[in-house]
Order: structure tokens, then C-alpha cells, then sequence
């Protein structure tokens, strides 16, 4: 084990002098360097083509019968303009088409804090209906056979099947917020029923909800002429 | 260390041992428990621990050469400096690669990929193994560990796999109606199911050498 | 020990009378494996059977009672050989145990099976001595059924299939407080009488078996916490009398947290050990994500009992003038 059993062959006799050590250093990492870039450059296309399809195959999932798909980004400003770069994290609306060119719906992005950890989730809004009409959770870690039903319980997920979500009549706010109530004591059409023993994780569901329309929608409702014609 | 003969050149027999030597004899887990971030936290299912235990393999392998390729030219102080230079750049590599290959393996292993860095194993055998041993014996040394904790990762992983969700590599195997032991998903249950085998290894090989005793003996 | 497992029979002959004949499967089968899984332990070590002492009787009844009445048997048995094998004879067996072995037991089968852990069903229900409650007859490693139909069918009005601290956490409904006390009411099998417990809890005081500071402290500062939450928002959280009735703090205060091993043994260490598990426990019910938290603060207390010891050791007459003289 003792390290004076292999003294630097290349090293002169007196000590290596900093220098030395800087020089090995330099090269390792010019080396190391390269390898990295290599590696990068060959994998750059491999990993947008494959973070591409899998959001594109999430959204064909939400939107069934979807022929075309058009990601825009929201600008600071609140206008859209169509995104080139799908690993860009800046705000994106999906937009689905079918085959004669009618747009869908929109798919968003939304995320919130659940039980475990943050739950992110995707939801379809139609503006025709003004309702979310379709919700799927992409990414959680809650408690499985608890939290992880707010992905599996059939009457949650009918939640979403026609979930208002209108516009007041300024097109600023929503009319109103998208809350989630006690299990069994949904009485309006923007209520979110939640989960009987996994409330935390369908109050997440609500909020996430809420948050993400009360920002998206009017955007959607100033933009929509655009969205619709597809450019 | 366990190489008294090394002064001649590496006969094929003592390459193998080295071999041999991590797969079992010293397996980086259950002989000398290292690497217990990764060992516990990404064996909740099989493809995990596949995911992993290869993405170190690889790792292991390509440090071990590099360092054996280098270790006559580094001086002794940047040493360690220079190891985890090396190490951290086939993480980075591994890291694009499980990307490139699939998003859903990258995501379920998350910040463990850059966390390989600072498994213990890897710059173990790089100061303990390649910086002294040639680059054959050392790539041999780094398959031999790596495998073994590969092995490792798998037999964690199954057992967790089974028991947490019913499934082997996501197959279900019991049906419907199998009762899922969620525990061993959680964080506990890799601890439970390391501490098993942990006993299972002991046990197995302290009656080895209870066995081996009276033969010396009588010789 | 013995007399410990006779105070508890009382309890047991309740939950029977309470929920019937599956109430008193499950405490059969937790007790029996349990005993089994201590002698095959003693068995493999080499060591004479432990049994004899009956601390692993109570062991077993303390799981059972901790457990929903209709828990199936199947995981019973698992909570059971975990109980005794985890949580007592790794670490030496009788007399070694670090925790309560009926909590290490009870917490592995909530982190392993959480939902069959929190299905509760109605007390007094329609013929509970003749049938058994579909779940605790499910097959080994299966899931058990539905239990909702059931429940609809044999329940009997008044009767909730949800705990007064499920009700109360997630419903905001406050049960009144002579049931709680009686303890018809929902619940694990055992812990829903505080009457009885307090009953059966007093003989073993009386008779010396038990130190009574230990439960005093954890119901005294479990009142105390709860009035303090009640006074700071009484529409956000129940009264005191709540928190001490209901749930499994009665049973957990008077037989859990008395485990003679696990508990600490200074005077001053005792009371402390006490008042931190009921702090901790009106805690985790108020604040926590859990509706009971007894369990974990009874764990919690376990773990830091000899730290507790450590610290309020008292000083021997005279050492600190030799210690100073050694420095």
C-alpha cells in the first residue's frame, strides 16, 4: 500500500514542482473535457427527438384523434408565438388539430406540492366548452394505494370530464376559482370532488388547477383567433 | 491488499481472481457494504437497479482504465484530484447517454445518476486498485466489482419488486389481486431488504468457514 | 407478566363483545404468532423458550388491539412474526428490546398495507357474532375485498364506519364525549373503551405492577397541549376531553408506554419521557397529516429514553468533588 514504492518515473529528481502538477492536471482535464463534448454533441439530437415524442405522445393521449400538434410558448408579454426549442422552460400551450385543421384542445402543464413531493400534472382545456375536459398526471411520488389514486379513481378523474373553468367578462380572471371540496359535497360545476382518505393529495389536484388556469386562460382567451387558425 | 504476488507479470489465473475477487469474495455490498446511497434508494424496481447497476458498471470500467492508463504520470498530491476528475466525466457521459436512451429510466433515477460521483466504490478501486495495477488487470478488476454490485443491485431490487408491487421487471406475477406490501417501495423497505441479505450472506458464509475449520485442521 | 395479560382480558372480551367474532380471530392469531415466532426464535439461538414469561402474550394482545377489527389474519400473522422477531429478539430478546415490540409490529403493517391499516368498521354491528367481517378472511398475500356493501348491509344506525378521529380530522365532526368514554364507537379493536382501560390500567397500578407516573405525564401533557390548541382556535380543534378519550392514547398511555424495558428509569425521566409522548401525539393529530399519532409518539418516546436517562441521571453523593479533583 505505501506510495513511495512508486516514485514518478518522468519526474526529475527534485520534488515536482507545481507546475508539474498543473500541467497533469491540465491535460487530464483537457482530455476529460473533450470526452464530454463528444459525448454531448452525439447525444444532443437522441435526447430533444425523445423528450419531443414523449410530450407529443402525452398530449395525443389527452387529445384522442389529434392529426397535428402545434407547441407555442407564452411571451412576458402574454401574446404566443410557436416554440422551436421543446427543452426551452418557458410556459408552452399545446395545441391539438384534427384531420380538417379544427383545433381540439389545449393542452398545459401545471405542477403543485402534494403529500410527498411535487405532483405534476397535464390538463386538456377546451375553449370552446370554456371547461377542462381532460386531466393526467405525469410525475408523483405520493403514498402508493392513497395519494397515487388522485391517478387511478375513476370517480376523481370524472371530475375533469366537464370541469368549468369560464372567463368573467373582462377576460382577466376566472369567474370562479376551481376549488376541491369534501368527498361527496360537489355541488358545482367547477368543484374538484375529492378522494375520501387522500385529501391532501386531491387538494394539490384543485389548487394546481387553479393556479395554472388563472394564468393560462386569458392568454388562451387573447390569442385564441391565432391559436385556432394555427400560426 | 490481496495481491502478494504482483511483482511478476499478471499470470491469467491471478487476472481471473481479480475478477472473481469483487463478483463475490469481496462484493462491494454485501462484503464491504459500500455504496449504500444508490444501493438503497434506486432498488424499488428492477429496471432500476438494471438502470443503475450498469450505468456504474460502465462508469467503473472506464475510470479504472483511464486511471491505470495515467497512473504513472500523475504525482502523488493531485492524485485524488485527478480521480475524481476522471470519475465525474463518465458520470456526465452515463448521465447524456441514459437521456438519449430513455427519458423514463432517467427520470425514475433522477439526481442518482450524479450522485455515482461519489459512490464510494468507484473511487475505491481507482486509488485502492487501478492507480497501482495495469490497465488489463485493472479493467478486469473494474468488471469484476461492478458486476458484483450489479448482482447486488438486482437481488435488492427483486426481492423489492415482488414483494412491493407483485412484479418482476413490471410483469405481474400473482394477479389482480395481489396485496402489494407498499413498505418495501418506501425508503424502510430497502433498508428490511438489505439487512435480509446482509444476513442471508453472513450466515452463508460464516457456516463456510465453520466447515472449512476442521478440515485445516486434520491437514 | 402475567398479570399484565389479565388486566388486558377485559379489554379483549370487549372489542368481542364490540365487533364480534373477528375481533376475536385477530387477537387469537396475533397472540399465537407471536408465541410461535418467539420460540422458534429462542429454538434457533439456542436459548431456552422465553415464552414462559408471557411478555410476549402481551405483545401479541397489544397488537391486536391496536389493529382495525377487521384486519385481515393473513397480515396479522405477518404484523405479529415482525413484532417479535424486529422488534425483540434482534436485539437480544426478552429484557433487550429497544422499542415497544407491539408498536414495531403495528408500524410495519401501517407502512406496508396503509389502506387495510385504515379500514375501519362499524361497531355493534348486524350479526358480528355469526359472521365474520369480509376482510379478516383474506386469502394470504391477497388483497382483502371491499368493504363498503358490508358495511351498508350490518351497519346499525348511529354506528360509523369511520373513527371519532378520522370524523374529527377529516369530516370536522366532534363525537360526543360519554361514547367515546363507554367506547361504543369505532376504532382498533381494543382501544375504544377509555373507561375500561383506565379500569383494568388502575388494578395493575394498585397492585404495583406498573409505574403510574408514566401514564399520568403522557395524559396530563396530552390535556394540557390539546387544551392549548382548543383555547388558541376552538372551532379548528376539539376539546381536551377529546383528545384524551379518543383513539388509542388511553391504551397506548397505560399499556404501551409502560413497556418496562423501553421506558426510562429515573424519576425525573420518567415524567419528562411521558409529557413528551403526549405532546407529540396531540402534535401529530393537529398538525400532522395522520388522524392518530400514538403510535409513533409512543416509538419517538422509545428511542429517546436513554438519552433521557443519560440526562437526568442523579448525581451519587460526593462525585463531583472527585471529578473535579481528576481534571
Amino acid at each position: 500500500m505505501s506510495h513511495a514504492a512508486q516514485p514518478p518515473k518522468t519526474a526529475p529528481v527534485q520534488i515536482p514542482a507545481s507546475a508539474m502538477m498543473i500541467r497533469v492536471m491540465g491535460v487530464v482535464s483537457l482530455v476529460c473535457g473533450l470526452l464530454i463534448v463528444i459525448t454531448y454533441q452525439g447525444t444532443l439530437q437522441p435526447i430533444r427527438r425523445n423528450q419531443e415524442t414523449i410530450l407529443r405522445e402525452s398530449v395525443a393521449q389527452l387529445l384522442p384523434g389529434v392529426q397535428k400538434q402545434i407547441i407555442y410558448q407564452v411571451q412576458p408579454d402574454g401574446s404566443v408565438r410557436i416554440l422551436d426549442d421543446v427543452q426551452a422552460s418557458v410556459p408552452k400551450l399545446f395545441a391539438g388539430y384534427n384531420s380538417s385543421g379544427a383545433l381540439l384542445g389545449i393542452v398545459i402543464e401545471t405542477s403543485e406540492r402534494g403529500y410527498a413531493d411535487v405532483i405534476k400534472a397535464m390538463y386538456v382545456y377546451s375553449p370552446e366548452k370554456q371547461a377542462i375536459v381532460d386531466f393526467k398526471v405525469i410525475e408523483l411520488k405520493e403514498t402508493p394505494g392513497l395519494g397515487d389514486k388522485i391517478t387511478s379513481d375513476r370517480d376523481f378523474l370524472a371530475n375533469f370530464r366537464n370541469l368549468e373553468a369560464k372567463l368573467d367578462a373582462a377576460r382577466e380572471k376566472l369567474l370562479h376559482a376551481i376549488v376541491t371540496v369534501k368527498h361527496g359535497t360537489k355541488k358545482n360545476p367547477w368543484e374538484v370532488d375529492a378522494i375520501s382518505g387522500a385529501t391532501i393529495s386531491s387538494r394539490a389536484v384543485g389548487r394546481m388547477l387553479d393556479k395554472s388556469a388563472r394564468q393560462a386562460l386569458p392568454v388562451i382567451a387573447r390569442n385564441l383567433g391565432r391559436i385556432q387558425r394555427g400560426e | 491488499m490481496h495481491h502478494a504476488h504482483g511483482l511478476v507479470e499478471p499470470s491469467p489465473s491471478e487476472s481471473m481472481e481479480s475478477f472473481l475477487n469483487g463478483l463475490w469474495k469481496q462484493n462491494p455490498v454485501f462484503v464491504q457494504v459500500l455504496g449504500m446511497c444508490p444501493t438503497l434508494a434506486i432498488t424499488n424496481s428492477v429496471r432500476n437497479a438494471l438502470a443503475m447497476g450498469l450505468a456504474t458498471l460502465f462508469v467503473l470500467v472506464c475510470s479504472n482504465a483511464l486511471v491505470a492508463l495515467v497512473r504513472k504520470l500523475v504525482p502523488r498530491q493531485v492524485r485524488i484530484a485527478t480521480y475524481i476528475l476522471i470519475i465525474a466525466t463518465f458520470v456526465t457521459i452515463v448521465d447524456y447517454m441514459i437521456k438519449a436512451i430513455s427519458v423514463p429510466v432517467y427520470k425514475a433515477l433522477g439526481a442518482f445518476i450524479a450522485l455515482i460521483v461519489v459512490n464510494c466504490i468507484i473511487l475505491g478501486r481507482a486509488e485502492a486498485f487501478a492507480s497501482k495495477n495495469p490497465v488489463g488487470k485493472s479493467i478486469l478488476d473494474g468488471l469484476g466489482m461492478g458486476i458484483g454490485f450489479f448482482f447486488a443491485l438486482l437481488c435488492l431490487g427483486g426481492v423489492r419488486e415482488i414483494l412491493g408491487a407483485g412484479a418482476f421487471l413490471g410483469y405481474p406475477l400473482f394477479g389482480p389481486n395481489y396485496q402489494p406490501w407498499v413498505l418495501f417501495l418506501l425508503p424502510p423497505g430497502g433498508f428490511f431488504t438489505l439487512a435480509a441479505w446482509l444476513l442471508v450472506f453472513t450466515s452463508w458464509q460464516a457456516r463456510k468457514k465453520r466447515r472449512q475449520a476442521p478440515a485445516e485442521v486434520q491437514s | 407478566m402475567r398479570n399484565v395479560v389479565y388486566a388486558l382480558l377485559p379489554v379483549c372480551a370487549f372489542s368481542v363483545w364490540l365487533f364480534g367474532v373477528s375481533a376475536l380471530a385477530l387477537i387469537v392469531t396475533a397472540a399465537a404468532a407471536s408465541v410461535l415466532t418467539e420460540h422458534l426464535f429462542s429454538k434457533l439461538a439456542n436459548r431456552p423458550s422465553s415464552v414462559k414469561d408471557f411478555s410476549v402474550v402481551i405483545t401479541g394482545l397489544l397488537l391486536a388491539l391496536t389493529l382495525p377489527p377487521g384486519f385481515p389474519l393473513w397480515m396479522t400473522a405477518v404484523g405479529g412474526f415482525i413484532a417479535v422477531a424486529l422488534g425483540k429478539m434482534l436485539f437480544g430478546g426478552l429484557g433487550f428490546n429497544i422499542f415497544n415490540p407491539a408498536l414495531v409490529g403495528r408500524a410495519f403493517l401501517q407502512a406496508a398495507f396503509p389502506v387495510a391499516i385504515t379500514s375501519y368498521t362499524p361497531a355493534m354491528a348486524r350479526d358480528r357474532f355469526s359472521e365474520f367481517i369480509p376482510t379478516t378472511l383474506a386469502l394470504p398475500f391477497m388483497q382483502p375485498a371491499a368493504l363498503t356493501e358490508w358495511i351498508a348491509r350490518v351497519r346499525v344506525d348511529a354506528f360509523s364506519g369511520a373513527t371519532p378521529l378520522m370524523q374529527q380530522k377529516f369530516d370536522h365532526v366532534t363525537t360526543e364525549i360519554l361514547p367515546l368514554f363507554l367506547g361504543k364507537v369505532s376504532g382498533s379493536a381494543g382501544e375504544t373503551s377509555a373507561l375500561l382501560i383506565l379500569l383494568c390500567g388502575a388494578y395493575l397500578i394498585a397492585r404495583n405492577f406498573m409505574d403510574w407516573r408514566i401514564p399520568a405525564a403522557m395524559l396530563l401533557s396530552a390535556f394540557l397541549a390539546g387544551g392549548a390548541f382548543h383555547l388558541a382556535s376552538p372551532a379548528q380543534y376539539p376539546n381536551p376531553f377529546f383528545v384524551l378519550f379518543s383513539g388509542g392514547l388511553m391504551l397506548g398511555a397505560l399499556f404501551m408506554a409502560t413497556d418496562m424495558v423501553a421506558s426510562p428509569v429515573t424519576p425525573l425521566g420518567v415524567w419528562i419521557y411521558g409529557a413528551l409522548m403526549g405532546l407529540v401525539t396531540v402534535i401529530i393529530r393537529f398538525l400532522g397529516g395522520l388522524p392518530e399519532g400514538v403510535m409513533y409518539a409512543i416509538l419517538l418516546g422509545n428511542a429517546v429514553s436513554p438519552m433521557i436517562d443519560n440526562l437526568t441521571q442523579p448525581r451519587v453523593f460526593g462525585t463531583r468533588k472527585k471529578a473535579e479533583a481528576k481534571s
